[in-house]
């Protein structure tokens, strides 16, 4: 039911009136605005937020949200109730058709006559795109830092075999000059695998489909990592359910990722010194009617919140100087490429399990 | 005549290890190599060589890291000069001065690759000195090496 002319009365009596005059330029605002109380039901929604995220007035703002019943973790509306000032926090969010999309949140408070906070404004603005382009700039970035590695690499491999064809020719030693020669050649070699990658990094690339068994894939990947788990004692297996038909993906790609998840999941194990034996398991299986799954589950250290939060969102890497983070970018990369999605289940101590979900045929 | 110094070079890319191989030998040092984390700590521990040339970012899953704690840990080892290589800078904040925060990842030098082989020589002679006249095997006078007796 509208409310009556000029005022908006809310169900708890915090005194907060909205005027229907500013109510339309509210409404206008290109952006989500709310307007909670202090056990952060909301009060007020304007026009875009009631667009994306259904009406919202009488539910708890992160009911309204992210559909949880929990509160977030740095929740600016509460830090606004509680010293009067503005903050701004970054929340992932759940629209009402389903999608999700990252919010920059600002929270104003809003004092009555004697300086109280009656009630919080918060302001959003759907920062997902921004996001994402982040993302691809990071990506390239560090894609062009490890090329530049490996261009290092090329140039030590040209360096060396110079030396060596030089060396040779001055001993008349035609076998160490031909020596370094091939050095000098596989190294030119290398240069095309190098463009390659910055084939790779640089563009956005539709996946070459194939129709391929992904329980073929998990043996194929699992079989490049044999002989490394067993120098490390760790015991790495694939159950692959032999059911899963046959799957349109893109065979290189899917290898690369699973490739990536399992050279993680190994070093989490060997990172892990409190357990006396580790494993690390691979499956492929159904998921739901419409979805199958890759697993890669690892009893290593495991990941905390923080680690967990961040692993996908930049450059982040729990493995110090050892790792540069662009593993889970790329499987992140290639996952989304294949219209699919990753979870992470991972408790710090226990162990991480990486599914990576795609839709089925 | 003194016996030549013993490096052992330690890298996953097998062209490094022939070409570094190769420009030492020339240079009249003996070298034994590894191609991976692991080789390189079972050699060491073996041989007890007057210096390591060290691959610190090998893709290997003993990494350079791993040996560099083997050998700091190792009271027997642990004087032994390590010199840190690897392709990996700046542009990825790896540094020495990093690394140097771990108590047990402690090079006595870095050289970048592709390593300048002219600054490299004089490097490992000064650094072979100096593991001389810690091991009490030689002393310095007057910026002069002299071996003791």
């Amino acid at each position: 039911m509208e409310p009556k002319e000029g005022l908006i009365d809310r169900p708890d009596n915090s005194g907060i009136i909205v005027d229907l005059g500013f109510r339309t330029i509210l409404d206008l605002l290109p952006c989500y605005l709310s307007i909670q109380n202090r056990s952060l039901q909301i009060l007020f929604t304007n026009e875009n937020f009631r667009k994306d995220f259904g009406e919202g007035v009488g539910k708890l703002c992160h009911m309204a949200y992210k559909r949880s019943s929990e509160i977030c973790k740095s929740c600016p509306v509460q830090k606004s109730f509680k010293d009067r000032k503005v903050h701004i926090s970054e929340e992932d969010v759940q629209l009402s058709n389903g999608k999700t999309a990252q919010l920059v949140v600002y929270s104003a408070p809003i004092l009555d006559v004697s300086g109280n906070v009656s009630a919080v404004i918060e302001m959003s603005t759907n920062i997902t795109q921004v996001k994402e382009i982040q993302k691809e700039l990071a990506f390239l970035g560090q894609s062009l830092a490890i090329l530049s590695h490996d261009i290092k690499n090329i140039l030590e491999g040209l360096q060396g075999g110079v030396y060596v064809v030089d060396e040779g020719i001055k001993d008349g030693n035609m076998e160490l000059a031909g020596k370094g020669w091939d050095i000098v050649k596989r190294n030119i070699g290398e240069i095309s695998t190098i463009a390659q990658n910055i084939l790779y990094s640089s563009k956005k690339r539709d996946p070459k489909y194939q129709k391929v068994s992904p329980e073929e894939m998990v043996k194929d990947v699992v079989g490049l990592f044999l002989e490394k788990s067993m120098a490390l004692g760790i015991q790495l297996k694939h159950r692959s359910n032999p059911a899963l038909p046959v799957m349109n993906l893109d065979p290189t790609n899917i290898r690369r990722m699973l490739h990536n998840l399992i050279w993680n999941a190994l070093e989490a194990c060997k990172k892990d010194k409190e357990k006396h034996t580790h494993a690390v398991v691979v499956r492929s299986d159904f998921h739901d009617r419409f979805h199958f799954k890759f697993e890669v589950e690892d009893n290593g250290v495991g990941m905390d919140e923080d680690a967990q939060e961040n692993i996908f969102k930049e450059f982040f890497s729990t493995k110090g100087s050892e790792g540069t983070g662009l593993g889970l970018l790329v499987v992140d990369k290639i996952v989304k490429e294949h219209g699919g999605w990753v979870e992470v289940l991972t408790a710090p101590g226990k162990g991480t399990t990486f599914r990576v979900i795609l839709r089925m045929g | 005549m003194e016996d030549p110094a013993k490096i052992i070079i330690i890298d996953d890319n097998p062209d490094y290890l022939f070409t570094m191989e190769t420009f030492l030998k020339r240079n009249g040092y003996e070298t034994l190599t590894a191609e991976d984390g692991q080789k390189g700590i079972d050699l060491i521990e073996k041989e007890h060589p007057d210096l390591i040339l060290l691959d610190v970012m090998m893709e290997s899953i003993y990494s350079g890291l791993d040996v560099c704690k083997k050998v700091r840990t190792n009271p027997d080892l642990k004087d032994i000069p390590i010199i840190g290589v690897s392709g990996m800078g700046d542009e990825l904040g790896v540094r020495l001065e990093k690394w140097g925060d771990e108590d047990y990842f402690k090079v006595d030098e870095f050289f970048e690759k592709p390593v300048d082989k002219e600054k490299l020589l004089p490097k490992i002679k000064e650094l072979l000195e100096e593991g001389l006249i810690k091991k009490g095997k030689a002393v310095r006078i007057g910026g002069k090496l002299y071996p003791k007796k």
